[in-house]
């Protein structure tokens, strides 16, 4: 069988809001880059399930060639290859129509999995969005996959519990955290069997962009000015903290 | 009166002397034994070290005898410090007069006759053997009663057998001499002989019990040289020779790891990373292994044993011993060990440091937390973050809510300016950010301005690696490394002052094995120098209170640095000292990549911060952005007010500004 | 403009649309999933049983091109996110997720960058697909019950094997006006007992951020941030909570933050209006004594 990862390279998601700036309407270039948050669990997910299904493992993205490097890290948890598809739109439509020439590429991929949402612009669509391209099903925010007798099996983490649900052939799942798909850490003699890893590079195609036009992207000012409540005697710290919820109609 | 005359009342005396023949050889198959053992482990190759002996190391003659023989270090506990001295140096003069005896019986060297009799062969051999009694006796009872650090996790057998076979041997000696002195005259001077001869034995059958007594006690001293080597008293040869291949200078001194051959298409078999079992260590391991006495020494120092986490130092070694012994090569050991107590290591060096025999304990801890991480890529889930953030974004403080540059906010820093600059002020990972540490930077700052030394910072926040070092990850560290050795050079840096000792340490240690070479100064000695120089109006009233300094485990006992800091701190306070200090100080619970630990037990750090806030000090001065962190937080328990101060904040409080002239 | 809810039988997601739905129309139409009569007045009504989004692709999108609906509104879950790419696709339409703002001429806000940027765009044809962040809109007051027909020829990509509602005492996290959330700072699973006896006392709910949940110390259905719950307390506790944005994300609708973090430069602070710098152990349950005399 043949699995495949959607990943994305975004600027670092943990850079403190303080320090946040933007150029040209997106995350200032100075921010390091490094693979999604969720894609990493993504992969992780993959690789779990590689073994379980003796599958092979490929990373598609779609991105700069800069981004090769950090790729190749989650091809280090341990895929197989690599397909970059070189391109910069932020358009969710055209990310999707470039992932689906990657997977189209690949010709026989059995799975896709996703990050539940990218890292930069958070939107948690183009998945969705390409599996109705590809003619199969989508399922958002999943934990653990199984595959038996040719069904697979997800638990689909919803917002009050768990549902479990099966389907046959390929499928497109977006990839929540759970704590079994912590990513790992590679080991260096991964890291360096990752740099001999194939990476397939296919020129992006401008096609399928939405009818959606960018305003405006700006940083929003938080004003919050913390009263500290002094906590020596956690009795007299309460009893002020409630008497200041109350004197400003909080409770 | 008449010279002692050899054989006197024995036939055939000879057959001990031809016996002492097989006897030398079974020693020596007992020492080849153990080299056979030793010989197991891997060679150290280390192509810019041309006196390599045997793989093993450099041999250091002065080290050899310091530590070796005149075993400097063992009286840093008085009680079996002063018993072992006893039982060496008796058995050292024992040996000479027994070879003195021989020359006699050969040479008809006069060793017999007058004041030399007198003095060496009876009083001082009598004195010698009650010595080696003493400390007998005091080792045997120890034995009986043994204290924590022998007991735990296991006492090396052995010694009771050994230890009473040299009791009977010293005993039927006096009672040997007693006889002949008893069948003749008694002898001025053999004041034990003596004694044995007038109070015990009488002169009756004192002719026979000479001749009995001096079979069994040549025949068991015999005995006991021949079972050296098979008893844990072989340490007599393996510690002095571990302590002569030990590298003299201070700290672990890990080294740097050359990844080439990953890389390298032709490369057949890769080298293990680390290590997960005992083929993976080197001769001179194996050499500390089999030289270790199971003592204890360094469970005792050792910060996370003392708060109650899994690691022993004493226990790694003592399970890589017991696998030499039963040569169990290729058995995966980790596993045997916890991935916690791994991680616990402060890498601090303390139980290195006390070690009497010079074991380098951190080296084999480190390597299995290398194999871990580097082979296995296991690691505790805090520190693999740090080790992921070091990996993505240059830093290991993952989640920090400061910006690389808020540090300096409102502060004019100069930058590097390369043919113009003199120094370049490394500021490092933990001053950029994290909020408490910033004030190191912006002191330090302040008191290179006021001193107009020519420096400058470099433009973006950097890291050593250290790191990544620390918790195993020599591969990041490497490629941390080889980025600012290049970044350096295109610069046309050469002189650095540090702040972090982790970083001073990775320029100093690590750094030119890459290839770069600096003339590197902590900010404690840079101060220093600064006031002496008199470039720093320092207000010297010593309104500074009482401060007490922690050292800083990277700054202390891995570098030497004592003097300097304490002498800055002398000239603005009174400096009192805290029970554990200089070498012998106590972590501050964030080497080895703790500082990113979910601690089990008690915190290394509150527990350092209750021994500075015992000797009543005003504030507690440290050397050490980490340090500084750890220690901030460990008094927090004990109150609310700041008192630890990194020194460049206690400086730059004192500084006046120098009048314009 | 002809705007079309989808959304599953819950009085307060449903509402929160109708409030959006406003901005486009008087009346929308809805589509309802799951059983029981659908709240509110609207023009059309559709209903089924079949909640998984993956096979109501091709019978909402039949639907919507016989209505030439312009505006679809959905609210961000498994339902919204597995329906908004696939619908997008299907009537090659706008799609705008995780919609916070609505200005007029269909220009919309949304969060980026672990909402340390908003983004504004405009919708440029129509039909459109939006979904709403929850908590950002009001909800509004639904009167009276609407008549559906039944949405069929549902198609059976996907099988509902099973479904599991954890079990949530008392007031689900959106709709809690007091929160007391844990986070990795809380140290061990346990102590989150003491986190809901608080909660208790307050009428409130438990939550607790992506650390915590991802030790395991507590089920994702509790987590809230950027990728968890949003929601809209009047008073949230963030205990032993760092603050990383997409947390904040999360519960940047809170009216008020009061933060408990021994770590003074916590960046929790910078968001609280109350902080305490102390072990929450120690302030904690003596917070849940005083509320229970207080009673």
């Amino acid at each position: 069988m043949h699995i495949a990862v959607l990943a994305k390279v975004v600027p670092d998601y943990e850079v403190p809001s303080m320090d946040f700036e933007l150029s040209n309407n997106r995350a200032h270039e100075r921010f390091s880059r490094m693979l999604g948050l969720y894609d990493e669990n993504a992969i992780e997910t993959g690789i779990q399930l590689k073994g379980k299904t003796s599958s092979s493992l490929t990373i598609i993205s779609y991105g700069l060639e800069s981004d090769i490097q950090f790729l190749r890290k989650g091809v280090a948890m341990g895929a197989d290859k690599l397909v970059l598809v070189k391109g910069t739109s932020d358009d969710a439509g055209i990310i999707a129509q470039n992932l689906k020439q990657a997977i189209d590429n690949l010709e026989d991929v059995d799975l896709i999995l996703a990050g539940q949402q990218s890292a930069d612009m958070d939107r948690g669509v183009v998945p969705g969005i390409l599996a109705q391209m590809l003619g199969t099903a989508f399922i958002p925010q999943v934990g653990y996959i199984d595959y038996k007798n040719g069904d697979w099996t997800v638990s689909q983490m919803t917002a009050t519990g768990q549902r479990e649900l099966e389907f046959q052939g390929p499928g497109v799942l977006s990839i929540t955290s759970i704590p079994e798909n912590v990513p790992r850490i590679p080991a260096v003699r991964a890291i360096f069997a990752a740099k001999k890893k194939p990476v397939i590079k296919l020129n992006g195609i401008e096609q399928g962009k939405m009818p959606l036009q960018e305003i405006s992207v700006e940083i929003p000012k938080i004003e919050s000015v913390c009263e500290f409540i002094d906590a020596q005697d956690p009795n007299e710290a309460v009893k002020s903290l409630l008497t200041r919820l109350s004197e400003e109609r909080y409770i | 009166m008449a010279a002692r005359i050899p054989y006197w009342n024995i036939n055939y005396g000879v057959i001990i002397d031809l016996l002492a023949i097989p006897v030398i050889l079974i020693f020596l198959y007992g020492l080849y034994l153990q080299w056979q053992g030793i010989k197991k482990g891997r060679l150290r190759v280390i192509p810019s070290i041309t006196s390599m002996f045997q793989g093993i190391g450099t041999f250091h003659p002065a080290a050899f005898f310091v530590k070796g023989i005149l075993n400097a270090k063992i009286y840093r506990r008085p009680a079996s410090g002063i018993a072992h001295g006893c039982l060496f140096w008796g058995m050292v003069t024992l040996f000479v007069g027994t070879n003195l005896v021989i020359l006699n019986i050969v040479f008809g060297l006069p060793v017999f006759n007058g004041a030399f009799n007198r003095w060496f062969m009876a009083f001082l051999l009598d004195l010698a053997g009650l010595l080696v009694l003493i400390g007998v006796v005091f080792f045997l009872l120890r034995r009986l009663f043994m204290p924590e650090r022998l007991k735990m996790p296991e006492a090396r057998k052995g010694f009771v057998l050994v230890g009473s076979l040299l009791g009977f041997v010293i005993i039927t000696g006096f009672v040997m001499e007693g006889a002949r002195l008893s069948a003749g005259n008694l002898e001025t001077g053999a004041f034990v002989g003596n004694f044995f001869a007038s109070s015990i034995i009488g002169k009756a059958n004192a002719l026979q019990i000479h001749t009995m007594t001096w079979w069994v006690h040549g025949l068991l001293a015999l005995f006991f040289i021949a079972y050296i080597p098979f008893s844990p008293l072989v340490h007599i040869i393996l510690a002095p020779v571990n302590c002569g291949f030990a590298d003299p200078s201070p700290g672990v001194k890990m080294g740097v790891m050359d990844f080439s051959a990953f890389d390298d298409e032709d490369a057949e078999e890769l080298p293990a990373l680390g290590a997960d079992k005992l083929s993976d260590f080197t001769r001179k391991r194996f050499l500390d292994f089999s030289s270790c006495l199971w003592c204890g020494r360094c469970q005792e120092v050792c910060p996370a044993h003392n708060t109650e986490k899994p690691l022993s130092p004493k226990g790694v070694i003592v399970t890589m011993a017991q696998k030499l012994n039963n040569t169990e090569m290729d058995e995966t050991v980790i596993d045997s060990m916890s991935m916690e107590a791994i991680f616990n290591c402060t890498t601090c060096a303390a139980c290195m440091e006390v070690c009497p025999v010079s074991i380098n304990q951190p080296k084999t801890i480190m390597r299995f937390r290398q194999n871990l991480v580097m082979e296995q890529g296991q690691i505790p889930e805090l520190m693999g973050k740090a080790v992921s953030s070091l990996e993505q974004r240059s830093h290991p403080f993952f989640g920090t809510p400061s910006g690389a540059a808020e540090w300096r906010k409102d502060l004019e820093v100069p930058v590097f300016e390369p043919g113009k600059t003199q120094y370049l002020l490394w500021i490092g990972c933990s001053i950029t950010y994290e909020q408490r540490a910033w004030n190191i930077g912006r002191a330090m700052v302040n008191i290179l301005q006021k001193a107009n030394v020519s420096f400058g910072i470099l433009e973006d926040s950097r890291c050593t690696g250290d790191p990544a070092k620390q918790m195993g990850n020599e591969f990041l560290f490497a490629e941390i490394a080889q980025q600012n050795i290049e970044d350096f050079s295109s610069l046309g840096i050469q002189k650095i002052i540090t702040m972090c000792p982790h970083c001073y340490n990775s320029f100093t240690r690590h750094y030119p094995k890459l290839g770069g070479e600096y003339e590197v100064i902590p900010h404690a000695a840079f101060i220093k120098m600064l006031i002496d120089e008199g470039k720093l109006n320092l207000d010297t009233k010593k309104t500074g209170g009482r401060i007490t300094y922690h050292d800083p485990c990277y700054l202390g006992r891995r570098n030497g640095l004592y003097e300097d800091p304490r002498k800055v701190i002398s000239c603005v306070g009174n400096l009192v000292e805290m029970s554990r200090n200089k070498n012998e100080s106590f972590c501050c619970g964030g080497g080895g990549g703790n500082y990113w630990a979910e601690e089990t037990g008690t915190r290394i750090n509150q527990e350092r911060a209750r021994e500075a806030l015992d000797t009543n000090a005003d504030t507690i001065a440290v050397a050490c952005p980490f340090c500084l962190l750890m220690l901030t937080d460990g008094v927090k328990k004990y109150t609310e007010d700041t008192r630890a101060f990194d020194i460049a904040e206690i400086v730059d409080k004192f500084l006046k500004d120098i009048p314009e002239t | 403009m002809k705007t079309l809810i989808i959304e599953n039988i819950d009085p307060k997601k449903i509402g929160e649309l109708m409030t959006v739905s406003r901005l486009f129309c008087d009346i929308p139409d809805i589509i309802a999933l799951g059983e029981g009569q659908i709240p509110g007045l609207f023009g059309k009504a559709w209903q089924t049983d079949k909640t998984v989004a993956a096979n109501l692709v091709s019978s909402v999108t039949a639907i919507i091109k016989q209505e030439n609906y312009d505006v679809i509104l959905m609210s961000v879950s498994t339902l919204g996110t597995g329906l908004a790419g696939p619908l997008s696709v299907a009537l090659s339409a706008p799609v705008v997720t995780e919609v916070t703002f609505v200005h007029p001429d269909m220009v919309i806000e949304r969060p980026v960058y672990g909402g340390k940027a908003i983004i504004k765009q405009k919708l440029e044809s129509t039909p459109a697909i939006l979904t709403i962040r929850r908590k950002y809109f009001e909800t509004a007051k639904l009167e009276g019950t609407t008549e559906s027909v039944l949405l069929d020829s549902i198609e059976q990509k996907v099988k509902l094997v099973a479904e599991k509602h954890e079990q949530t005492e008392g007031i689900p996290l959106e709709d809690a006006d007091v929160i007391v959330s844990g986070g990795r700072g809380i140290g061990v699973s346990d102590n989150f007992t003491m986190l809901q006896h608080m909660a208790d006392q307050f009428n409130g709910a438990v939550g607790a951020s992506r650390g915590a949940v991802d030790e395991g110390w507590a089920s994702p259905t509790k987590q809230i941030g950027q990728t968890g719950k949003i929601v809209a307390p009047s008073v949230y506790f963030a205990v032993g909570i760092s603050g990383a944005s997409q947390h904040l994300a999360g519960i940047a609708n809170s009216k008020c933050v009061v933060a408990i973090n021994k770590d003074e430069d916590a960046n929790i602070f910078n968001r609280a209006r109350f902080g305490i710098v102390c072990d929450y152990k120690k302030i904690v349950p003596v917070l849940t004594q005083a509320i229970m005399e207080d009673r």
